[in-house]
């Protein structure tokens, strides 16, 4: 392509509204590194586009009270406790606030999850689950007492417990690791992996997803373990078209590809 | 500079308020585009609380300019994403960022409200807006748009530049 006629400019037109196959857009692309009226041409029409895709905003009554709120909820209690523990804590470290009085509870749930799915060494298992049980009780009670009113530690007890029930399901499918297990039920993926370092300064473990056919790993969620070094991640991906999920360090923020090696990989086959 | 920008600056420092802030102010055009796209409210719910959950994980994915402008890229590719999951097609994305240049004044156009654009599309003529639609919420491309319509391809394509250049054109005069 190397003209500035008029069957071109349409090209980039449809380029611009994203209707444009794959190859096309791929050559119209190179063509739009060389020529400066069509990149021109483009800028004008993204800026219609732009406004095309603000036509679509819906009203808060097309989208109705109860579905708002609800969806609100999902959305804020999943960035509150992203992962169990510690990124909580370095919430309630940011607000100047003490650590909440749920984690300790938090952590042991999930350490039963582990518990339950026969990951840790059975000597002791009993004692160290009865133990647990009396804690948790303990905490709970105290919990109930102390923080009734925590929206917060509700939303991520709920969580919490969300993804305890996918680690425990019994039509879930579960893929071992070294030190935890990726489980895929209800069309979500759950990551619980214990004795995980802490990531290095600076630096937060991202999560990848493989989607069937895809060639790339497409960038999921961050997080860091808590103090144990205990990690419990629900995936935001649906699961159903997932064929692989991996894990490695990257600077805070995420990155849009990996830039470590993996510390783990595991196919969900 | 947009108020998002300072939002989303907070939100890459772990800011849970501003993230807020940005989910109240954003969520209703992420969902919009979402069900315009997959016309189904449990998907769109799937897809807002995606998107959302991306700009958390990954906030420096946003590397500057129109704030609204790039989460309904997201929320669009997004989108685009479940659609082909139930049924192939080779529809493009629209990159998310795409430097671009020129010396239109797009402030305009962050001054836009939907309902002036819902206007100004409602002015296109229908075999202009249609294909514009079409391409935009069915993700499906302009060859499809020819054969869905019966329209010839370089008819498609004409009507859908000389569309974009005209709503463009009012959207401008409206902001005067």
């Amino acid at each position: 392509m190397n003209g500035h006629d008029e069957a071109l400019l349409d090209l980039v037109a449809v380029y611009a509204l994203g209707a444009l196959p794959e190859r096309d857009a791929r050559s119209v692309e190179a063509h739009l590194a060389t020529c400066s009226v069509c990149r021109r041409e483009l800028s004008e029409l993204r800026a219609a586009v732009d406004a095309v895709a603000l036509s679509a905003e819906a009203t808060a009554d097309e989208i109705g009270g109860q579905r708002s709120e609800r969806l609100k909820a999902r959305v804020m209690s999943a960035v509150r406790a992203p992962q169990l523990g510690a990124n909580v804590v370095s919430l309630e470290r940011a607000r100047g606030r003490a650590p909440n009085r749920y984690l300790p509870y938090l952590a042991m749930a999930a350490a039963l999850a582990l518990l339950f799915v026969g990951l840790f060494d059975a000597f002791g298992l009993r004692a160290q689950a009865g133990r647990d049980r009396d804690r948790i009780a303990m905490l709970e009670a105290k919990a109930d007492m102390q923080e009734r009113s925590s929206n917060e530690a509700r939303a991520q007890l709920a969580l919490t417990e969300s993804r305890v029930a996918d680690l425990l399901a019994p039509n879930a499918q579960r893929f071992p690791l070294s030190g935890g297990l990726v489980a895929r039920a209800n069309n979500r993926i759950v990551i619980a992996v214990q004795h995980l370092a802490q990531p290095p300064k600076g630096k937060v473990y991202q999560a990848w997803t493989l989607r069937k056919g895809a060639k790339n790993m497409t960038p999921s969620v961050t997080f860091v373990p808590d103090t144990s070094g205990l990690a419990l991640i629900e995936l935001p991906d649906a699961a159903a078209n997932l064929v692989a999920v991996a894990v490695s360090i990257e600077p805070e923020g995420g990155s849009k590809a990996p830039t470590s090696k993996p510390t783990f990989v595991r196919s969900l086959s | 500079m947009e108020d998002a920008d300072l939002l989303m600056a907070r939100v890459a420092e772990r800011d849970v308020a501003a993230f807020e802030a940005v989910y109240d102010r954003y969520y209703r055009l992420v969902y919009g585009i979402a069900f315009k796209l997959l016309a189904d409210e449990a998907a769109a719910e799937d897809v807002t609380q995606a998107v959302f959950l991306k700009i958390w994980s990954a906030p420096r994915a946003f590397g500057g300019g129109m704030f609204s402008a790039w989460i309904a890229r997201v929320a669009r590719n997004r989108a685009l994403d479940v659609v082909r999951s139930r049924k192939a097609h080779e529809a493009g994305e629209l990159p998310a960022d795409l430097p671009l240049e020129g010396t239109v004044d797009d402030t305009v156009f962050a001054r836009l409200d939907s309902q002036r654009v819902r206007t100004a599309l409602a002015e296109l003529p229908d075999e202009q807006r249609d294909p514009i639609e079409l391409g935009f919420f069915s993700g499906i491309t302009h060859e499809e748009i020819a054969r869905r319509t019966g329209t010839p391809l370089g008819t498609v394509k004409t009507r859908i530049r000389t569309g974009l250049r005209r709503l463009r054109s009012a959207l401008e005069a409206s902001a005067v």
